[in-house]
């Protein structure tokens, strides 16, 4: 029996490019079949029934139709729009960075409904709090633990003795953590302080709500900013180019007026 | 489309068919149908095309005001003396002008960015004409900034940036209205949409 025509999914709209006269092509990450590329045909018209449902940033319920070349997008309807969340210019770009990241990491063809999962709840926590740094490094540490790619953080990847409570060195390129009598020969090399190694292993061990409420002061922030994200960029093998007006927000002079 | 793809054809076709392959929405077979539309084309009306893409090359810049594309800066609009002046539209493309021109609802003057903040395609305020607009602003003339970017995630954006960096506490800020298209269905309409129809509800 031929496989079936049509069928539904539910995904998380990452991004679209217009197609043609007035089609576009979306980028979404669906929960059961990973990233997929399908084409909403006269979306860009005003009088779209798609129109205004296949924004990024939004969860949405889909019927698709098998294409020839690609699967074409025949209904669609929002389940969570995280409208409070789109009216913050700062939580908007921490959804841009989750959604390039979702992108580079979720593959075609291979569900990960772990990933999907993870992206709505932090979705949900920078809506809950857009100021917050917290759920970006929760969903970088995770997005590592559910594309294997966790780092090790218990032993010394090299000599694999049990790592003491003590200052050590991190390094994406071996693997996770070393120990001070190690010294590969690696350009990825760096110091990782005792707090940041607590940090990360409670990442491991917590729910997304338990761990955005930890109280990071500001030099540990930056630390568990900077290795997260550099970790997360090697891997993807190329920099995340969401990453630098995140950081111009976040490090901008506003005029007067707006303060 | 490497000139291979096509072999038997003449070179000047292949390379036409290449040029027109480049353009967006044009695949190779529609580069192939438009080369041999073009090769049939009577002589007056093939040179005229491609006089049109020569000269739209050369004699189109920048508005110095509006940042238009335009034949001389500044541009019609801009210097049009019965235009209102005390209020500017901000808009993301060329084309937005002409659509909002067709309405003939709006006597005032644009800006046009030449996009929409989008960090993960690397477009950055940087790559958009914000500078020449936050420098327009400082005009005291001006009383009301229309942002009519596209109510899209990234056209919101940048509505928000703008709003954000413009350094004026006088100055009237505001966006089009939301709501449901002509022709329509209120069925079909999104959440969001349909809430901000309904809270900019008007009486009849």
């Amino acid at each position: 029996m031929a496989p079936p025509r049509t069928y539904r999914c539910e995904a998380i709209i990452l991004g679209y490019t217009p197609l043609g006269e007035a089609d576009l092509l979306v980028t979404m990450f669906t929960r059961d079949q990973g990233k997929v590329r399908a084409v909403a045909k006269g979306a860009r018209r005003s009088t779209s029934r798609l129109v205004g449902h296949l924004e990024p940033l939004t969860v949405v319920k889909m019927s698709m139709a098998h294409g020839r070349s690609m699967d074409i997008i025949s209904q669609a309807e929002v389940v969570q729009g995280f409208s409070e969340l789109k009216e913050d210019l700062t939580a908007i770009a921490k959804g841009q960075y989750l959604a390039e990241l979702v992108d580079g990491f979720g593959a075609e063809d291979s569900p990960n409904p772990s990933l999907y999962q993870l992206m709505v709840d932090t979705l949900r926590a920078v809506e809950g709090d857009p100021a917050s740094d917290l759920p970006l490094r929760f969903f970088e540490f995770h997005l590592l633990l559910v594309s294997g790619l966790m780092p090790e953080l218990y032993h010394c990847v090299e000599c694999r003795v049990e790592l003491e409570p003590d200052a050590h060195r991190f390094s994406p390129n071996v693997g996770g953590t070393l120990c001070l009598d190690c010294h590969p020969d690696d350009a990825h090399l760096r110091p990782l302080s005792l707090r940041a190694l607590k940090v990360l292993r409670l990442l491991d061990r917590s729910e997304i709500s338990e761990a955005c409420k930890l109280s990071v002061d500001d030099s540990l922030a930056s630390e568990l900013k900077s290795l997260l994200s550099t970790t997360v960029s090697y891997w993807l093998g190329k920099e995340i180019r969401s990453n630098s007006f995140l950081e111009r927000l976040n490090s901008e002079t506003l005029p007067e007026v707006y303060i | 489309m490497t000139q291979e793809n096509i072999s038997g054809a003449s070179p000047s076709l292949a390379r036409l068919v290449q040029e027109l392959n480049r353009l967006p929405g044009i695949g190779p077979k529609s580069a192939q149908r438009l080369a041999y539309y073009i090769i049939r084309l009577p002589d007056d009306e093939a040179y005229a095309l491609a006089d049109a893409v020569t000269s739209v090359k050369q004699n189109i810049v920048f508005c110095e005001e509006c940042q238009n594309l335009t034949d001389a800066s500044p541009c019609q609009i801009c210097s049009d003396p019965r235009r209102d002046q005390t209020i500017i539209c901000v808009v993301e493309d060329p084309l937005d002008v002409l659509a909002m021109e067709r309405t003939r609802s709006f006597r005032g003057l644009y800006h046009v960015l030449h996009g929409v903040i989008s960090p993960i395609n690397g477009i950055g305020p940087d790559q958009l004409k914000l500078k020449e607009l936050f420098s327009r602003l400082a005009r005291p003339e001006l009383v009301e900034m229309v942002v009519a970017t596209n109510p899209t995630l990234e056209g919101e954006a940048t509505a928000m940036y703008i709003r954000r960096h413009q350094g004026r506490g006088d100055l009237k800020i505001t966006h089009l209205a939301r709501g449901l298209p002509v022709g329509g269905s209120l069925e079909y309409t999104d959440e969001t949409t349909l809430s901000r129809a309904f809270q900019g509800r008007q009486e009849i």
